[in-house]
């Protein structure tokens, strides 16, 4: 097995501790345990080359710690883990991977101390997260997508076409007290989709949308999420209308 | 015409920094040196060893450097162990940085039997050995661990800094030296 590209090693860090440091420490200890184990046979190990999912994993974990430069982190901890397991191959009396855990644990802290942010994760980084997140992502809904240059009046006809069907689709299903979606709701939806990812789309308004409102519209508007019930549906159709799209393909638009 | 044999070293030496050892060919190093096939082999019989004799003299030239750096500039042997990745990082972040050669040559020849690798893990862990004596002087307990673990520091960055240069990996490389040279010495 080349352990540096096995999905087991991420595996076994994502179930070795609840904290992003624990996780990336956790690297070394998985290490220096399958170097030791019984089975293990010098002539037989190959360590391969650190894949991309373990430098992203590594990433994601640096990145939810606090990390000041989080690609630096994760690249220097995966080089010096890849270092010490050579070297602990030649000179296992070494313990290197022991000391090259105390190592990445001196990184952590450079990469962190000045913010501090890594001691304030711990305790709270459910909130901060999900604040940052949504924060992101209204940014996003109003930012993102630049103004529009030209109305195209096709796609214009088209959304509202599929509008009309879709409220005579919410008043059936209301009446008939059945909430799931139907096939036919479901492609709808994937149409409208794939008609907005075409386009440059806008909408300021979104930021004063109802609270109730902005995860439906975060989920099933800018996330292209398939809304689970026909009232989430109705409530995402009708945002998605107000969601103004230039379908003019960029390079047109550009040499204008 | 000792002057001859420095310049094909220098000018090999510059290419397989900057273009790799594997991927320079003995045709261009006497090209850019601008000499025959026939000299460089009248001083260095193969390739091979015209690559030991750049590795040797390579890190001589980084070992003499830091030791003058660390001897010139601190007087304590704990202050030499704590300016140790100053001048490092000096080295590493001046411009014509290419990478540290027993780094690179290790990575360039990776079977364990290759002469070119043989020599490159010597010349790795001679430098550990030389922060060791560092430590001993400066009375740490685990001079074996604390050496083990800054060599380690020290590859990882330059290595991370030979992959993207200006990554600031030497920057970080230096407060977790901190960190870790201070909680051996009051241990």
């Amino acid at each position: 097995m080349e352990i540096f590209d096995s999905p087991w090693l991420i595996n076994m860090l994502a179930k070795a501790s609840k904290t992003p440091q624990g996780r990336l420490l956790a690297l070394f200890d998985i290490l220096h345990d399958w170097l030791k184990a019984p089975s293990f046979e010098q002539a037989s190990v190959t360590l391969g080359a650190p894949s991309l999912p373990l430098v992203n994993y590594c990433l994601e974990q640096a990145r939810l710690l606090g990390a000041e430069n989080p690609e630096l982190l994760a690249e220097h901890i995966v080089l010096i883990a890849q270092n010490a397991a050579r070297h602990a191959i030649v000179q296992p009396e070494s313990n290197s991977l022991i000391h090259a855990r105390k190592v990445a644990q001196a990184l952590i802290q450079a990469q962190t101390q000045r913010t501090g942010l890594a001691a304030n994760l711990k305790r709270s980084h459910a909130v901060h997260y999900g604040v940052a997140a949504s924060l992101l992502m209204l940014i996003g809904a109003a930012a993102i997508w630049p103004p529009m240059l030209m109305h195209s009046r096709n796609a214009h006809a088209q959304l509202a076409q599929a509008d009309q069907r879709d409220n005579i689709t919410v008043v059936n299903a209301a009446g008939n007290q059945n909430k799931a979606l139907t096939a036919i709701d479901a492609s709808r939806m994937y149409a409208k989709y794939e008609q907005m990812r075409q386009g440059t789309c806008q909408f300021p308004e979104a930021l004063q949308i109802p609270d109730k409102h902005k995860s439906i519209y975060l989920e099933n508007v800018v996330g292209g999420k398939l809304p689970t019930d026909l009232d989430d549906l109705s409530v995402a159709n009708f945002y998605l209308e107000k969601v103004r799209c230039n379908f003019t393909p960029m390079l047109m638009a550009a040499s204008k | 015409m000792s002057g001859l044999r420095e310049k094909i070293l220098s000018t090999a030496s510059d290419l397989f920094q900057t273009q790799g050892i594997n991927s320079t060919g003995v045709d261009t190093i006497v090209a850019t040196a601008g000499t025959t096939k026939m000299t460089l082999y009248k001083y260095f019989s193969s390739k091979e060893l015209l690559i030991l004799e750049v590795l040797k003299e390579g890190h001589q030239d980084f070992q003499t450097w830091l030791n003058n750096k660390l001897n010139a500039n601190a007087r304590h042997p704990a202050e030499k162990l704590q300016k140790l990745f100053d001048y490092i990082e000096e080295w590493i972040t001046a411009p014509e940085f290419n990478g540290i050669g027993f780094i690179k040559a290790s990575a360039e020849f990776p079977k364990e039997d290759n002469p070119v690798h043989m020599l490159s893990a010597e010349q790795s862990m001679q430098f550990q050995e030389y922060i060791k004596q560092l430590a001993h002087e400066a009375n740490i307990q685990d001079a074996d661990g604390l050496s083990l673990q800054l060599s380690l520091l020290f590859k990882g960055a330059a290595q991370a800094e030979q992959m993207k240069r200006g990554s600031d990996a030497i920057k970080y490389a230096k407060t977790a030296a901190k960190i870790l040279i201070d909680g051996a010495l009051t241990r």
